[in-house]
């Protein structure tokens, strides 16, 4: 299958900053201790630039509870399509307990963020099928896609495809660009965080 | 009177049944008897703290009448007596030795976490993770079920001072054992507005009737006195840590006790006496 060649009209910027949440010590309780994370985060992402990702390392903390969660991880995720539009958040070396507590905290707010392991990333939190699969899909492009791949490659119709990444944007899972076709044509590129896998 | 009633054990099951004869906010009476009462549990001794302190910002002193030593005994090694210190007597009156004896043994007891006033969050990590020690290094708790108890904690405890404006709340626990192994209870209690009105500051939560309505809504998620997306998780993650738990739990604010048995995942619904506050008890079985 010949897909359309596109090219971005930004560069993709694939900046990372990480965030090490260990400093803040091994068990994180209450929403006060969150509040004083997530203002230092928040100035992270105000520093990054479109297409950068901010990595919350989460090595060497045991637990943290969902009033934790909700605040750091929660109000964070629904601030990015708003306030820091096209910056991505991603979370790692979560241990099995804080992992299954995040997915639940998540869950509970219907959110979903980027889990990355190793080199591989894939979500965490509420996400319907439908939109994981369009979110790995995207994930594991070399390239920024347009719709009509999307729809191409899950064989469905335009206008779903469309409406997938359009709710993977406002989720602050893709970013979307302006791309100009081969023909001329402007399109919107979507892409995500970006590593060598 | 306590003796006419039989109550033997004070707890979250029975404090109703004790304060519907004597329920110093309705009959104007300052004494409390407990004169037939052989053991307490957090249960009841944690909303006994917040009930003190609602009559102190009312200008008033609670008496409580206790003769059993075991209980004057426990009164003083939970804390219960330096946190009612001046603001409440007992009859007959412990002599002030043993309560500063009882004071400085704070913290030596390893299956007991003392009465402690939450003010502010500042003190409640440390209690956190105190509660997680105790739990894994003294009562041999796995490390995830250690943790999924302060996290029921903490959710509960934050409420206290989250939702209440220049009042405060209690937190203690005790752990049990029995034949069939060891059991925990916890119990936290304000002496704030209670659920109802507090939840329907928020224009969204007008829909709420009643005391019964405000603990069913408040266990659900989303439900707050905030107009926040991340708020109105606490009660809802507290049912289901004690759901995988196996556990029990017990919700009461104003005219209304919910008792949920999570065997059942299912809440039973008790009137109750007025009295300020939200009080919330739960006790697990330990996995250990």
């Amino acid at each position: 299958m010949r897909l359309t060649a596109l090219r971005s009209l930004a560069t993709l910027n694939e900046m990372e900053k990480k965030f090490p949440l260990k400093k803040y010590g091994k068990q994180l309780w209450t929403r006060d201790l969150a509040k004083k994370v997530r203002a230092e985060l928040t100035k992270l992402l105000e520093g990054a630039d479109p297409g950068d990702a901010v990595i919350i390392d989460a090595d060497g903390v045991e637990v943290f509870d969902y009033s934790f969660a909700n605040e750091l991880f929660g109000k964070t995720l629904l601030s990015l399509p708003n306030e820091h539009l096209g910056r991505f958040l991603i979370v790692e070396n979560l241990s099995p307990y804080t992992r299954e507590n995040l997915d639940r905290a998540l869950e509970s707010l219907s959110l979903a963020m980027i889990e990355r392991k190793g080199r591989k990333v894939n979500l965490i939190g509420k996400i319907h099928q439908a939109y994981l699969e369009t979110f790995i899909l995207i994930a594991k492009a070399k390239e920024p896609m347009i719709a009509n791949t999307v729809k191409d490659l899950l064989n469905m119709d335009v206008t779903a495809a469309n409406e997938r990444l359009t709710k993977l944007v406002g989720m602050g899972l893709l970013r979307r660009e302006r791309g100009i076709s081969d023909a001329g044509r402007e399109q919107y590129l979507y892409s995500t965080a970006q590593f060598d896998q | 009177m306590a003796a006419s009633l039989g109550i033997t054990k004070l707890g979250s099951d029975t404090l109703d049944q004790l304060l519907r004869r004597q329920n110093p906010f309705t009959n104007g009476s300052d004494t409390l008897d407990l004169c037939e009462v052989k053991f307490i549990s957090p249960g009841g001794l944690v909303p006994l703290a917040a009930i003190c302190h609602a009559l102190a910002r009312r200008r008033r002193s609670l008496n409580i009448v206790v003769t059993n030593e075991a209980v004057r005994g426990y009164l003083m090694r939970s804390g219960f007596v330096a946190a009612v210190k001046n603001i409440a007597s007992f009859e007959p009156a412990i002599p002030r030795l043993a309560s500063v004896l009882s004071d400085l043994r704070r913290g030596s007891n390893p299956l007991l976490i003392e009465l402690t006033k939450l003010e502010s969050g500042s003190r409640l990590p440390m209690l956190l993770d105190q509660i997680v020690w105790v739990l894994r290094h003294r009562l041999k708790y796995k490390k995830y079920d250690a943790f999924d108890i302060a996290t029921a904690v903490s959710e509960i405890c934050q409420n206290t001072f989250d939702h209440n404006d220049q009042t405060y709340g209690f937190v203690a626990m005790q752990a049990y054992t029995q034949q069939q192994g060891k059991f925990i209870e916890i119990a936290v209690a304000d002496h704030g507005v209670g659920l109802a009105e507090t939840l329907r500051r928020n224009p969204k939560n007008n829909h709420i009737r009643n005391d019964f309505d405000a603990i069913h809504s408040a266990t659900r998620l989303g439900t707050s006195e905030h107009d926040d997306p991340t708020r109105g998780t606490g009660l809802y993650h507290l049912l289901e840590i004690a759901y995988r738990h196996g556990g029990s739990v017990q919700i009461r604010s104003g005219l209304a006790t919910v008792r949920y048995r999570m065997d059942k995942k299912q809440g039973w619904r008790f009137s109750a006496v007025p009295i300020p506050g939200v009080h919330i008890s739960f006790s697990l079985q330990s996995k250990s």
